[in-house]
């Protein structure tokens, strides 16, 4: 019976690892979250004119011209939240949104991203508004402001995020501090794969999204690339059908029998490997007897961030390094 | 409460049609008889052989379809093997693996009973709201059980966390509840505003509390999480992804209850089309006939969208294709109802997982896709042959 229990623990404790925020980055990478020395760019208010502004970003929805260094960002996407902080713009942040829990320090409203009044904004006197998923019209409202917004979408791939954090670094006046968490990005992910030592090749995987209607991610979303890192293979990937979060059914499940199987619906559902094997017969998943279901929070499958991205590289790092835990 | 209306009424009397119409004289079907017409026109009503065995084919070939197709790829041969040798007496090796078998036995069988069985309930309760209102647009949600049971769930998925981490099992209790709370204050207000509880003010308060509903879940959706409202949307467009046994056991009780409730009322509802002051005239209180099969319909549609959510079309396009085919006397389309929109539904199930197989599409989707223009077929076939 120990190893059960042995199990039990392995997953509250990878659990806890991605919930609790704990990072691979290198702590160097930490030590110059947000820290003025690591970007070389001074803080505070630059006038009467910024050295480098105006300058013109790729957003989303086109191109945006930001006339002067933002002083009072609001960011209302997770995932900006963490490369903001991590680049070196925390300082400039006067807003996040309530799902922006890394850092823990940054300045939560009740806001959602979901508003649709742009009005809504105005007390926090932002001079720049970052999306991920705007509503309605609120970016036709908040230009008509005179707020210059950037829309950043999901990330599709390691590249995709690389290259928000570039426009990030320039819309902010980062653009040091952005190639310098680029390059330390990128040696993270590299030494975590490298962890790995090509354990994982060829495994396959099913990441799940939500219990009851059995919605997952293929290989074509940026949580899906950390797993590519590994070479391994999502099951998803022939039920996309052009969608990146296809519904697929149990018995495909069973069909395809994965690997490892995820699952990014602990918070949302209170999913759990425990749960997981007692649904209609996936008693005999593979995944199940070698003790391969693991309990991750439900963010590492909506945020893109490099916090986020490095803690799931790493945790998936060491659980195929160890294969099955003991 | 008068229900037994054979003595009253009915086969013997003004609908006696079998005795003076003969089969190969039937009239045109009608879509509907509105109440108090000028002239009840007269059908027969004695449900035909040729219906029945139509229905029992249409559901067999259904079920046994649905148990055959999957992604799994299992050989069609060694299915039916697997399943004869389920039956007491039958020794049979299928050659499926343990796989296989687990596939066929707890993931096919079960779904395909609980389509079948969401499917008869919302087809009976759709043709028994048409009746006991008089409306052909009435389905088994007028009432108001799809807002109430979609408040319900919403409730349990956006608020669960603060609600002391309510699992997700607390879902369909929470979707009956829902829908049953909605029912009883249509009821309520229904009745407050006339003393008789009349078909009209019964659905001018059904339109109130669906719209109070539907206010409070999209103010929940509003608040949610982008997770969360994937989870709202995958429930209200309906689905049978997570069907098993347990949840076969849950839904039966209430849908062969009501079923046999609505089948039981199937005469009353023919009494019912000739309007309110002539059913009482012949010994039938309408009010108490319509709150018998209100309940019975409201229950069984509760029980079933908790497990299924929210299915649309099902209620509307089963009852009215088979009003078309066999006529509008509800001693045929009730008992009818049941077998087709059990295949009905089955067959859309097949759909919902085979068109982008092996990923999914909301069965909800895949029902109205096939359910509007399959209906309009219907409707110009019968046209053209009237």
């Amino acid at each position: 019976m120990k190893r059960p229990r042995a199990a039990i623990a392995f997953v509250i404790a990878c659990s806890l690892f991605v919930t609790s925020g704990a990072s691979s980055a290198s702590p160097a990478r930490n030590a110059a979250v947000d820290r003025p020395a690591a970007t070389g760019i001074s803080r505070g208010p630059c006038r009467p004119v910024c050295p480098g502004f105006p300058v013109s970003v790729k957003s989303g929805d086109g191109t945006v011209r930001i006339a002067s260094r933002p002083e009072r960002i609001l960011s209302l996407s997770p995932s900006a939240t963490q490369m903001l902080y991590e680049l070196g713009a925390g300082s400039q942040v006067v807003g996040v949104d309530e799902y922006s829990t890394w850092p823990a320090n940054a300045p939560r409203t009740k806001f959602s991203g979901d508003e649709t009044n742009a009005e809504d904004y105005l007390y926090l006197k932002p001079d720049l508004v970052i999306f991920a998923y705007p509503s309605g019209t609120i970016i036709q409202q908040l230009q008509k402001l005179k707020i210059p917004v950037l829309l950043l979408p999901a990330a599709t791939t390691i590249a995709n995020v690389d290259s928000q954090l570039a426009e990030l670094g320039t819309a902010t006046g980062h653009p040091n501090g952005a190639r310098s968490l680029e390059s330390s990005f990128a040696a993270d992910i590299a030494s975590a794969v490298r962890t790995a030592d090509g354990d994982g090749r060829g495994a396959t995987y099913y990441v799940e999204l939500d219990p009851t209607n059995y919605y997952t991610a293929t290989s074509k979303t940026f949580i899906g690339a950390e797993f590519s890192l590994f070479g391994m293979r999502d099951i998803a990937d022939a039920a996309g059908h052009g969608s990146q979060y296809p519904q697929i059914s149990p018995e495909y499940i069973l069909k395809e029998n994965p690997d490892y199987v995820f699952l990014a619906d602990t918070v949302c559902c209170g999913a759990n490997a425990g749960n997981f094997a007692r649904r209609p017969g996936f008693s005999v998943l593979k995944a199940v007897h070698l003790h391969h279901v693991i309990g991750v929070n439900d963010s590492v499958a909506s945020q893109w961030g490099p916090h986020t991205m490095e803690a799931f590289v790493s945790l998936l790092a060491r659980l195929l390094r160890q294969g099955a835990p003991t | 409460m008068t229900l037994a209306a054979d003595k009253t009424f009915g086969a013997d009397k003004t609908f006696a049609a079998d005795k003076t119409i003969a089969a190969d004289q039937e009239a045109p079907p009608a879509l509907f008889d509105a109440p108090g017409a000028a002239a009840p026109t007269i059908y027969p009503t004695r449900l035909r052989l040729t219906h029945v065995l139509g229905g029992v084919a249409f559901l067999a070939s259904a079920a046994t379809l649905s148990v055959l197709v999957g992604p799994a790829d299992l050989p069609a041969g060694a299915v039916i093997k697997y399943l004869l040798s389920k039956l007491p007496f039958v020794h049979l090796h299928s050659g499926l693996s343990t796989t296989g078998s687990i596939v066929v036995w707890q993931l096919r069988m079960p779904r395909m009973v609980l389509g079948g069985l969401v499917g008869a309930m919302l087809a009976v309760a759709g043709a028994s709201y048409q009746g006991v209102f008089a409306n052909p647009l009435a389905d088994p949600y007028l009432l108001g059980i799809a807002s109430g049971a979609g408040a319900g769930a919403t409730i349990v998925i956006v608020e669960g966390p603060a609600l002391g981490n309510l699992p997700q099992s607390a879902l369909p209790p929470a979707a009956f509840i829902g829908g049953v709370i909605a029912v009883a204050a249509t009821f309520a207000l229904g009745r407050a505003r006339a003393a008789e509880r009349s078909a009209a003010s019964m659905l001018l308060a059904g339109v109130a509390v669906s719209a109070f509903f539907v206010a409070v879940q999209t103010f929940l959706m509003q608040r949610s999480s982008p997770g969360d409202l994937t989870l709202v949307y995958g429930w209200i467009l309906g689905g049978l992804s997570t069907a098993g046994w347990g949840q076969v056991g849950l839904v039966l009780p209430y849908v062969a209850v009501a079923a046999a409730v609505l089948f039981a009322c199937r005469r009353l509802l023919d009494v019912l089309t000739i309007g309110d002051e002539e059913a009482t005239s012949v010994g039938v209180r309408a009010s108490h006939v319509r709150l018998v099969v209100i309940l019975a319909a409201t229950l069984g549609t509760a029980a079933a969208v908790s497990v299924s959510g929210l299915i649309g079309f099902v209620g509307i396009i089963v009852p009215h294709t088979i009003r078309l085919i066999a006529g509008p006397s509800y001693r045929r389309i009730i008992p009818l109802s049941l077998l087709f929109g059990a295949g009905f539904l089955i067959l859309a199930d097949i759909l919902a997982r085979t068109v982008l197989s092996p990923g999914e599409v909301p069965l909800g989707v895949v029902t109205a896709f096939l359910g509007a223009p399959f209906f309009l077929v219907v409707l110009r076939q019968a046209k053209r042959l009237g």
